[in-house]
């Protein structure tokens, strides 16, 4: 058990820091883009013109980088599904912690193992869908605007990603199950990594 | 049954959901699938929309603009900005009565300014000024309160994440927001120094006093914070002029702080790991709320209920003054259990339809944005209000010596200061709008 959970939580983290990496990446190319685009406006600009002509072409040389926003968005949208299943493990969705305190330990246990029941079956279905809309996508050829990459890419990342969330929702379930049947949690024995 | 009481039957159940503890996100995006269901007479809807709603809410533009701005703020954490800032707030007020409390505000509204988020600026602050606090022997309560408070400055100054969602929402400029924030934001902080000045007076502490600092030195420590400086003027100053759009400006505030944090020696493996992975838990929260309240919110536009129960409400009669004054009081009530933003994306659509429909004397814009800055901060004080109080907690982990009822008697005061401020900013809109209509 203890070995399922390192590996769900490795792949998890590592899916995480693969949606970080990326909104790096589009930070890069945001970035530089409004490097390019400004370079060129300058280039274009009446000073330079004037009094440093020689400066034009150079400067003008420099583009923004074509369809970056379409990069954001798909870019952005894996790395969120990316970052869900970490956020799922580490217990960080929000909720209305009131009536805890109310409740007996086992009560609340309970409740806790409901909703991640409904999380499963929520994910299920949303990955599901994603997926037949990928199909969908693929079936049409749709491609995006700038670019003319097909939108069925992003959706296949998204998808993989949302597979994955499935996998980790599905454990996080089997994990609360376990402290419902008054299990100790698995990572009590060993060190609590944050 | 017809959609409209279904629409109506959904408010209850929903809140009936999300206080058995139930994530917010989750239940949201299960009444709405379910209401939808029911209403449209079977799942055929639901699974068509399903194709297609996940991507297109996760890839809006406009909304990546949220994991940017979080990104910046935990690398302007690691930047060793909040330091500096403290340092330079502490010589200009440290020698006064309560000094040391009122600098830690000022350090907190200046990391509020490169930080979007309030979490972060008050674990930030609070590292920094919570020892210091007590090392000139400031009680235990005050200490934990301050920074509580301090830290809702983060998102009341912009840049704002909540302010952004609200943005979004309404279909607001978000620089036009991000000025009408201003003036309120720069009003909460002197709210909080007087309520500490106060607090110093009638309760005697052994808080020190210490020398006046020479103003050479005040100087030099606040030449130190150029950098906080230079952020917020091209994050915001670009997003004014006109330079860049705000997710563009958020991208450039990410990769300075990045480069800050970088030549300030703050990105190790590890902090560079949990910078991530803190950006990826805080971002993966706020989109799942956001794509529950999507599937929510079209169940709630199918069965009418917005524009219903806005009417229904216009033709009771009461004075826009009554209805503005009740959701605020609604959205106190509801921040002391909630956190801001479920409360913004849950609320915002059923509230704003009524508002925008009452006549305040204001454009149907200047409204919209008022009301904008009103919710920032009665959202704000939940952050702040027991039991539930997220800063309240974060600040309290931090600090094992200091009680939590304590902390929850010391923050009464800011938040009185809160209030004070939202009746103020109530019946004189002008102080929020001066400043935009002046830039616009």
């Amino acid at each position: 058990m203890a070995q399922i959970d390192r590996l769900v939580r490795f792949m998890a983290k590592a899916l995480a820091l693969l949606g970080g990496v990326i909104l790096l990446a589009l930070v890069a190319t945001t970035t530089l883009s409004i490097v390019g685009r400004s370079l060129n406006s300058i280039g274009h600009s009446e000073i330079v013109a004037t009094y440093l002509p020689f400066l034009a072409a150079p400067l003008q040389w420099f583009r923004p980088i074509t369809g970056d926003f379409e990069l954001v968005e798909a870019g952005v949208a894996f790395a969120i599904m990316a970052f869900l299943p970490w956020c799922q493990i580490e217990q960080g969705h929000a909720k209305v912690e009131v009536l805890t305190g109310f409740l007996p330990a086992t009560a609340n246990r309970w409740l806790a193992l409901l909703w991640e029941a409904v999380f499963c079956a929520a994910y299920l279905l949303i990955a599901w869908r994603l997926i037949v809309g990928t199909n969908d996508k693929l079936r049409y050829g749709e491609t995006s605007f700038m670019l003319q990459f097909p939108v069925w890419w992003g959706y296949a990342t998204v998808s993989a990603a949302a597979v994955l969330a499935c996998i980790v929702a599905i454990w996080s379930f089997i994990l609360h199950a376990r402290e419902a049947a008054g299990h100790r949690h698995i990572r009590a024995a060993t060190s609590r990594v944050n | 049954m017809d959609s409209l009481t279904i629409g109506y039957l959904s408010l209850p159940v929903l809140l009936a959901l999300i206080f058995m503890r139930m994530p917010i996100g989750l239940a949201m995006l299960v009444v709405g699938l379910g209401g939808t269901m029911v209403v449209t007479g079977g799942p055929n809807v639901v699974l068509a929309k399903l194709k297609n709603e996940t991507y297109s809410t996760f890839s809006s533009y406009s909304l990546s603009i949220v994991p940017l701005f979080l990104l910046m703020g935990q690398f302007a954490t690691l930047g060793g900005m909040s330091t500096a800032l403290f340092r330079a707030a502490e010589t200009w007020l440290g020698h006064r009565r309560g000094g040391v409390a009122m600098a830690s505000v000022g350090a907190c509204a200046g990391f509020g300014a490169i930080c979007g988020s309030s979490l972060a600026t008050a674990a930030t602050m609070g590292q920094v000024a919570l020892p210091q606090l007590k090392k000139h022997g400031y009680p235990g309560g005050l200490a934990t309160a301050t920074l509580a408070a301090g830290g809702t400055l983060g998102i009341l100054i912009p840049p704002s994440v909540v302010l952004v969602i609200y943005a979004i929402i309404t279909e607001q400029n978000i620089a036009k927001l991000f000025v009408a924030a201003a003036v309120p934001g720069l009003l909460a902080v002197i709210g909080y120094m007087f309520t500490i000045a106060i607090m110093m007076r009638f309760s005697p502490s052994s808080a020190q006093l210490r020398q006046r600092i020479p103003y050479r030195e005040r100087l030099k420590a606040l030449a130190e914070i150029w950098r906080v400086l230079l952020i917020f003027a091209l994050v915001i100053g670009g997003i004014y002029l006109g330079w860049f759009t705000p997710t563009e400006a958020a991208a450039v505030g990410a990769a300075g702080t990045c480069i800050i944090a970088w030549f300030a020696g703050g990105l190790s493996r590890t902090t560079f790991t949990d910078a991530i992975l803190s950006t990826a838990s805080t971002t993966a929260m706020i989109f799942f709320i956001i794509l529950g309240a999507a599937f929510f919110n079209s169940f709630l536009a199918l069965t009418r209920v917005p524009q219903e129960l806005s009417s229904t409400i216009l033709e009771l009669g009461f004075s826009p003054l009554t209805i503005l004054i009740v959701i605020l009081c609604l959205y106190l009530i509801f921040g002391c259990f909630m956190d801001s933003l479920s409360m913004i994306l849950l609320t915002v659509p059923i509230f704003f339809p009524i508002i925008s429909m009452l006549d305040f004397g204001l454009t149907p814009e200047e409204t919209a944005i008022w009301f904008g800055i009103l919710v920032l901060i009665v959202v704000e004080v939940g952050l702040i209000t027991p039991p539930v109080g997220m800063n309240l907690f974060v600040i309290n982990a931090m600090d094992p010596a200091t009680r939590m009822l304590d902390t929850y008697r010391a923050v009464l005061p800011f938040i009185a200061s809160d209030i004070l401020r939202t009746c103020l900013l109530v019946a004189f809109p002008g102080i929020t709008l001066f400043l935009m209509r002046w830039l616009y």
